[in-house]
């Protein structure tokens, strides 16, 4: 039950009640639509990560079985030897977005990622080759992944604010004013009433002389 | 003399506050949009393509986005296509319109849908799904746009 809000009962305050109520309705049409469009991209966002989740997965267990496979060839330590040359710094472009006031970061992989290549083409085999592409792969999506997760983690956030916002005035900014001003129009008629019947009965005085 | 009542005077405490919540949501959810639109031929040519924002902070693009963007439009539309696409709520929750300056904008809208798009009133009018399926695209050259006259 929505509380009075304790006004004094006069014209003046329900207009002012008016304007309050209408203005409310306003905040609380614009955070609506917000709240609308924040569920559509985190709901959007929720379906890539599990995409994203999915194909890292599938990555990294290909991945694994590759690097097992060309180990299994080769043999650990000419592997290592081969690979420990072959590191190179990533680069990741990182920068802010904006969906309906809530900044998300997105990141980038700059370039051609090449973490692996650079080993001696004479002295490896094809299955290398294969780790090599599956590892430029999995790269790309965790870094996918990592985006999407945090642009999740962030819209969740907002949504649960903006959630609080819109019940607030739903629930108990709207339904108290709306009471208020129904209140006072119920006592200003109750008034005109008292009124008239006081001016009956002093016309009847009058009439009696 | 004494002054005469301002509005801003006579304003109680509680229509302040809803008044400051209602400028803080609309400065909040445009404070996203850019203060100069950008060309998409010079954010090809920018080492780390960006944005200002009208709050100060920077909207990045990413790369990859804008070199698709580039194949869907030839030479002459890559310099005639203002970025980040500005898309327009509607008091209609169930669409959406995207702000349109040129042809550019119609020719990417309807590559990416897959379907014709047409400009009326410098506005494209697409629906939720394809809203959707546009931001899943374009997920940093596009901006929403929340109008005053929307929400009055």
């Amino acid at each position: 039950m929505p509380e009075l809000i304790k006004v004094r009962p006069t014209k003046i305050e329900l207009v002012k009640l008016k304007r309050r109520l209408s203005l409310a309705q306003r905040v609380q049409k614009i955070v609506k639509d917000r709240l609308s469009i924040l569920t559509m991209e985190f709901l959007q966002v929720a379906r890539e990560t599990l995409e994203a989740k999915r194909k890292l997965l599938d990555e990294l267990s290909k991945l694994y079985r590759a690097i097992s496979v060309a180990a299994g060839y080769h043999g650990y330590i000419a592997l290592e030897k081969e690979l420990i040359a072959t590191e190179v710094d990533l680069k990741v472009t990182a920068g802010l977005g904006n969906v309906a006031g809530v900044r998300i970061p997105s990141f980038e992989l700059v370039g051609d990622v090449k973490p692996m290549k650079g080993y001696n083409l004479v002295d490896t085999s094809s299955w290398l080759d294969r780790a090599a592409q599956l590892s430029e792969e999995s790269l790309r999506a965790i870094v996918e992944l990592a985006e999407l997760q945090r642009n999740f983690e962030l819209l969740a956030m907002e949504i649960s604010r903006t959630k609080r916002i819109t019940n607030a005035l739903e629930y108990i900014v709207i339904p108290g004013l709306q009471v208020t001003i129904n209140y006072l129009n119920m006592k200003f008629e109750e008034r005109d009433r008292e009124e008239k019947a006081r001016l009956k009965r002093v016309k009847v005085l009058v009439a009696r002389g | 003399m004494p002054k005469p009542l301002q509005d801003e005077v006579r304003q109680s405490p509680y229509e302040k506050m809803l008044q400051e919540c209602l400028r803080g949501e609309l400065r909040v959810v445009n404070a996203g949009l850019p203060q100069s639109p950008k060309l998409l031929s010079n954010l090809l040519n920018e080492k780390y393509p960006h944005a200002v924002c009208n709050d100060g902070s920077t909207h990045f693009f990413k790369k990859s986005e804008l070199e698709y963007l580039a194949s869907l439009l030839d030479i002459e539309e890559q310099k005639a296509l203002p970025l980040p696409m500005l898309i327009e709520l509607g008091a209609n929750q169930a669409e959406a319109a995207i702000i349109c300056e040129g042809k550019a904008e119609e020719k990417v809208i309807s590559k990416a849908l897959n379907m014709p798009a047409t400009c009326e009133e410098k506005r494209i009018r697409i629906y939720k799904p394809q809203l959707a399926l546009l931001r899943r695209k374009f997920r940093t050259t596009t901006v929403y746009v929340f109008s005053p006259k929307i929400v009055a």
